[in-house]
């Protein structure tokens, strides 16, 4: 046999292991830190926003109140404004007494058990359909009746701390990351210094030839003396292993040698026999001769293949018992097993069959063993017995026979080359050597033991090979686009102005179709509120901001990819879910006829003084919304109240001059245009700029300080059966092409205008100097949705405006 | 029989000559395989013994072009190579047998006879080894010319193993090719049957030996 030299593998680096080590313990230093700094980042984001939701309580307890019916609040705006400053997180509020129950906002919130009345802040977190912080603040009011204790509680999702938290984070980590990236840096640089010596060992090790074996010598630094003394021993081993192989060598030569000089001399001898007798004698010995170095030289071949190919490690998946059962139909052929009984026995093999790593050809080699020195040892009435079995770990292959078995004291040395433990039977004794070779070269253990049949049982145990998990990647979805599919969308915008951009996107998406239906806002809103999971929607369009935002406030809708590029800016969207994508000023709808453009005042405090003026003039010839069944109306009307201290005061004189209210835009608009109406307020822009261009005898006035903006906006409810292409027709909406579509084909106002080929109405808007206010969508909008709010604030504006009608 | 050799060493074709002839056989030997080849083409024999390693073809060659032809005659594949890659690659190609030199004599003398018989029993109808003579034509078995009472079961099972001398059939195999397919086949009573027949049996050197867990396997005795 020959010494082989391996090149070592690449990559089994010193210096690197060392490093990957250091930059492991790294790593888990970073991960203690990061527990404490994760710890910290919440600890600190809960301070910060708890300040919120302490402002928002501390403003609204305020407000709470003490009339006839008991407890009362006029929720602020600041509280919500405040609140909006976690720009995407949900809220929800009450407030409620123990002594009078709920007085307003979202009944039974949650509240700790440990409740007891205080005016301490509480800070708490609970779960509704997804992770809320509450406060929960009383004060004690002095009724009539005593002292009455009243709450607020305010919560809001988790989305602005949790930001907070892992920006803090971030930040402590990478910085954390950096420092350890510096320290490895070192680590490296000192361990490249440290390890040099090892070059100078391998260099000396290089230079030595072959043959020599001698111990190397030097001088080792004190930490590598182990690795110098270990080479050494290893020189020392390899030369052991040399002189076992030239030993092996010798004893191969000598087998050989003397049994073919034993054939050569049986055959000398016969053929110097006289008697034909004598001849025949020597003659049948040499053929016995023959026949054992025939099979000590197969034995020596199988022997040193056998180590080759366990040297080579060409293991394979092989299933053990197919393998077992055809080398065994193939060995019975041979005449010399027909007189012994033979079975097969497969005890417990899970699943039927026995998976290995293994090498076939070995594997044979050593069965085909097994099996000769069970028929060589066995006697002439032998029963040889198979058997396959096996667990979850390993599987056992075992060969008994019914001979005289080896005595426990000699199965150590049976399994050595060259060594027969019966004189009369033995082979080449090779036999159970060839076995333990491929035993080891499948990472299996040869035992040996007795046999139930008296003889010996010679197992081979195999680790068996653990099933592959198969990762079944099935697809599900077939190819879309053939079947038909349907979007709904409820939306409280007229049919024919959406109508353009539908049928575009009905030709955009094959097979699809569009259901439209067509709400009033404050109908869709409720709608919504109450559709059965199985009928929802899959898009809800509304103008009516504040009544979207309460949906989406409340969890219904679902997050939307839209790409960057298209996202609308920051006013006209919520928490990726609700979408802005029109812009639509509130503007003042005037008959030319009746009023020149001249005159129009240029302020809303300018607008309250122009028609106490001409109060008598125009009389019952303003038209405004009705507050209580257009939302888009009401939504103006509040948010006016937010931006100006005029608001009151033009209430009153609208009141005055018996203000006509109208339900829906178009009605306004048409009264306009007979003249029946000198001028309309608040009329949403997209509807009057697109009139007034029809009709000559309308005109669009814009204030100079301040004009309210509205955006139609849409979201996709969780329910929606088909939220995919609802997504799609949101992203439609926002693209180019959709945004052209409406400036274009639309009574409506996109939010982007495309810069060329403005339509009449943009170009209008874009000479138009009024400032725009835009309307923000996010919680402050829920401020006048409070129940108490709207009733008192709908109570004020039936008072103002009943005034001049009297009792 | 007539046989044809192809070995190409002359002291090992020599003495397989020498023991093939004793036997009463009519050899002939070819040591190259173009030869071989073009000898097979035009001659028929009753059985070749093709070693792998030879000048001009090797036996793998000849022995897939013999196959190709249609050509069935038994071969005895004779090689010096003792992994088994070669032999499962010849006996795909199409051999009947091989031997992994240096072999027994005895045992191919008796290789040969086993394909001798096979191949004489499915196309002369007559299989008869000593005393025991089987009539595939008329279904009947003699033994010292004294009928040998069988049931039609048993005859099936005797012309299943006797078209299989010498080949390992695992008890499923047997049950397949005894059964129709709308019969359940029970695999006991396939060991009864064999049972039967073997004690039928009894006295001729026709053996049916089992192997527990691994199937039957029908040879002749004398034959060794």
């Amino acid at each position: 046999m020959s010494a082989t030299t391996t090149e070592p593998r690449r990559g089994h680096s010193l210096k690197r292991r060392l490093l990957a080590s250091m930059a492991a313990g790294f790593m888990l230093l970073l991960l203690l830190i990061s527990v404490l700094l994760w710890n910290y980042a919440r600890a600190a984001s809960n301070r910060t926003y708890d300040l919120l939701l302490a402002g928002a309580a501390l403003s609204v307890l305020e407000r709470v109140s003490y009339n006839s019916d008991g407890p009362t609040v006029d929720l602020p705006q600041s509280a919500m404004d405040i609140l909006a400053l976690a720009a995407d997180d949900r809220i929800t509020y009450r407030v409620f007494s123990p002594g009078y129950g709920e007085i307003t906002g979202t009944p039974d919130l949650p509240v700790p058990d440990d409740l007891r009345p205080s005016a301490e802040p509480v800070f708490y977190d609970a779960k509704l359909d997804e992770g809320f912080r509450f406060i929960l603040q009383g004060r004690q009011l002095t009724s009539a009746s005593g002292r009455e204790w009243v709450f607020v509680q305010i919560g809001q999702t988790l989305g602005a701390r949790k930001a907070q938290r892992d920006t803090l984070f971030l930040y402590g980590i990478t910085g954390l990351g950096g420092v350890s990236l510096i320290g490895l840096a070192f680590v490296w640089l000192a361990i490249r210094t440290s390890l040099a010596p090892l070059g100078a060992i391998a260099d000396t090790l290089l230079a030595r030839r072959p043959r020599d074996l001698s111990p190397i010598e030097g001088d080792p630094p004190q930490e590598i003396s182990d690795l110098f003394r270990a080479i050494n021993s290893f020189i020392a081993q390899l030369g052991r292993s040399r002189a076992l192989t030239e030993s092996f060598i010798a004893d191969v030569a000598h087998q050989t040698r003397t049994s073919l000089s034993a054939l050569q001399g049986q055959l000398a001898l016969a053929v110097d026999a006289e008697d034909p007798e004598r001849m025949r004698g020597r003659l049948g010995k040499a053929e016995q001769q023959a026949e054992r170095t025939v099979h000590l030289t197969n034995q020596l071949l199988a022997n040193a293949m056998v180590i080759h190919r366990s040297d080579d490690a060409r293991l394979e998946p092989v299933d053990l018992r197919k393998l077992v059962r055809d080398t065994l139909a193939e060995l019975l052929r041979e005449r010399r097993l027909r007189a012994a009984t033979i079975s097969l026995e497969e005890t417990g093999l899970p699943g039927g069959t026995a998976p290995i790593r293994g090498d076939a050809i070995s594997i044979r080699e050593a069965l085909r063993n097994l099996i000769d020195n069970a028929v060589r040892h066995g006697g002439p009435d032998n029963t040889i017995v198979i058997e396959l079995g096996g667990d979850d770990s390993a599987i056992r292959l075992t060969v008994s026979d019914a001979g005289p078995g080896i005595a426990p004291a000699d199965r150590g040395l049976a399994t050595e080359r060259f060594t027969s433990i019966n004189r009369k039977t033995a082979g080449s004794g090779l036999g159970l050597a060839i076995v333990r070779s491929v035993a080891e070269g499948h990472g299996a253990r040869l035992e040996l033991g007795s046999s139930a049949l008296g003889g010996l049982r010679a197992t081979i145990a195999f680790p068996r090979l653990l099933a592959l998990l198969l990762t079944c990647l099935t697809v599900v979805a077939g190819p879309r686009g053939a079947a038909a599919e349907e979007l709904t969308i409820w939306a409280s915008t007229d049919r024919v102005a959406m109508a353009p951009l539908i049928s575009a996107f009905e030709a955009r998406t094959p097979g699809l179709t569009v259901a439209y239906r067509e709400f009033q806002t404050v109908d869709l809103h409720r709608a919504l509120l109450d559709v059965a999971p199985g009928e929802a929607p899959d898009l809800a369009i509304s103008s009516a901001m504040d009544l979207q935002v309460d949906l989406v406030n409340r969890g219904l809708a679902r997050r939307l990819r839209i790409p960057e590029p298209l996202q609308p800016p920051g006013w006209a969207q919520w928490r990726s879910e609700l979408f802005g994508f029109t812009f639509e000023p509130a503007a003042i709808l005037f008959n030319r006829d009746l009023l020149s453009r001249d005159e129009l005042p240029t302020s809303h405090r300018d607008l309250s003084s122009f028609i106490r003026d001409r109060e008598n003039e125009l009389r019952g010839k303003i038209g405004g919304y009705d507050l209580r069944r257009s939302g888009i109306g009401y939504l103006f009307a509040t948010q006016d109240t937010i931006q100006s201290v005029q608001a009151q005061r033009l209430t009153e004189v609208l009141g005055r001059a018996n203000m006509r209210s109208y339900c829906c835009t178009a009605d306004m608009v048409e009264a306009t245009g007979r003249g029946e109406l000198a001028m309309a307020l608040n009329v949403i822009g997209s509807y009057a700029l697109n009139l007034s261009v029809a009709h000559d005898n309308i005109g669009v006035h814009f204030l100079d300080d301040y004009n309210l903006v509205m955006s139609r906006s849409a979201f996709v409810p969780k329910t929606a059966g088909n939220p995919e292409v609802a997504e799609a027709f949101v992203t439609f909406l926002l693209s180019p092409q959709g945004q052209q579509l409406i400036d274009r084909d639309t009574v409506l106002i996109p939010l982007a205008p495309p810069m060329e080929d403005l339509s009449p109405a943009a170009q209008l808007l874009a000479r138009t100097t009024g400032s725009f206010l835009p309307i923000r969508l996010g919680p402050g909008l829920l401020t006048f949705l409070d129940e108490i709010k709207r009733a008192e604030f709908l109570r004020s504006w039936d008072a103002t405006r009943e005034q001049q009608y009297g009792p | 029989m007539r046989m044809l050799l192809v070995e190409d060493n002359d002291e090992l074709a020599e003495t397989i000559l020498d023991r093939l002839r004793g036997e009463g056989h009519s050899v002939d030997r070819e040591s190259n395989g173009e030869e071989a080849n073009d000898l097979l083409r035009f001659s028929s024999f009753d059985l070749v013994l093709l070693d792998i390693n030879l000048p001009g073809r090797s036996g793998y060659e000849v022995l897939r072009s013999m196959r190709s032809r249609g050509d069935a005659t038994p071969v005895i594949v004779l090689t010096a190579r003792s992994e088994i890659d070669d032999r499962v690659v010849g006996l795909d190609a199409g051999a009947d047998d091989y031997m992994v030199k240096p072999f027994d004599f005895r045992e191919l003398s008796a290789r040969c006879r086993v394909l001798a018989r096979r191949r004489a029993g499915a196309s002369s109808n007559v299989f008869a080894a000593g005393p025991f003579r089987f009539d595939r034509a008329a279904k009947q078995a003699h033994v010292d010319g004294v009928l040998l009472e069988l049931r039609a079961r048993e005859v099936q099972l005797l012309e299943i193993m006797l078209d299989n001398l010498g080949r390992m059939l695992t008890k499923e195999e047997v049950a397949d090719k005894l059964y129709t397919f709308e019969e359940t086949p029970s695999l006991n009573a396939v060991e009864q049957l064999v049972t039967r027949l073997r004690r039928k049996l009894g006295g001729t050197p026709l053996v049916i030996k089992t192997a527990r867990g691994l199937g039957y396997m029908a040879y002749v005795s004398d034959d060794d």
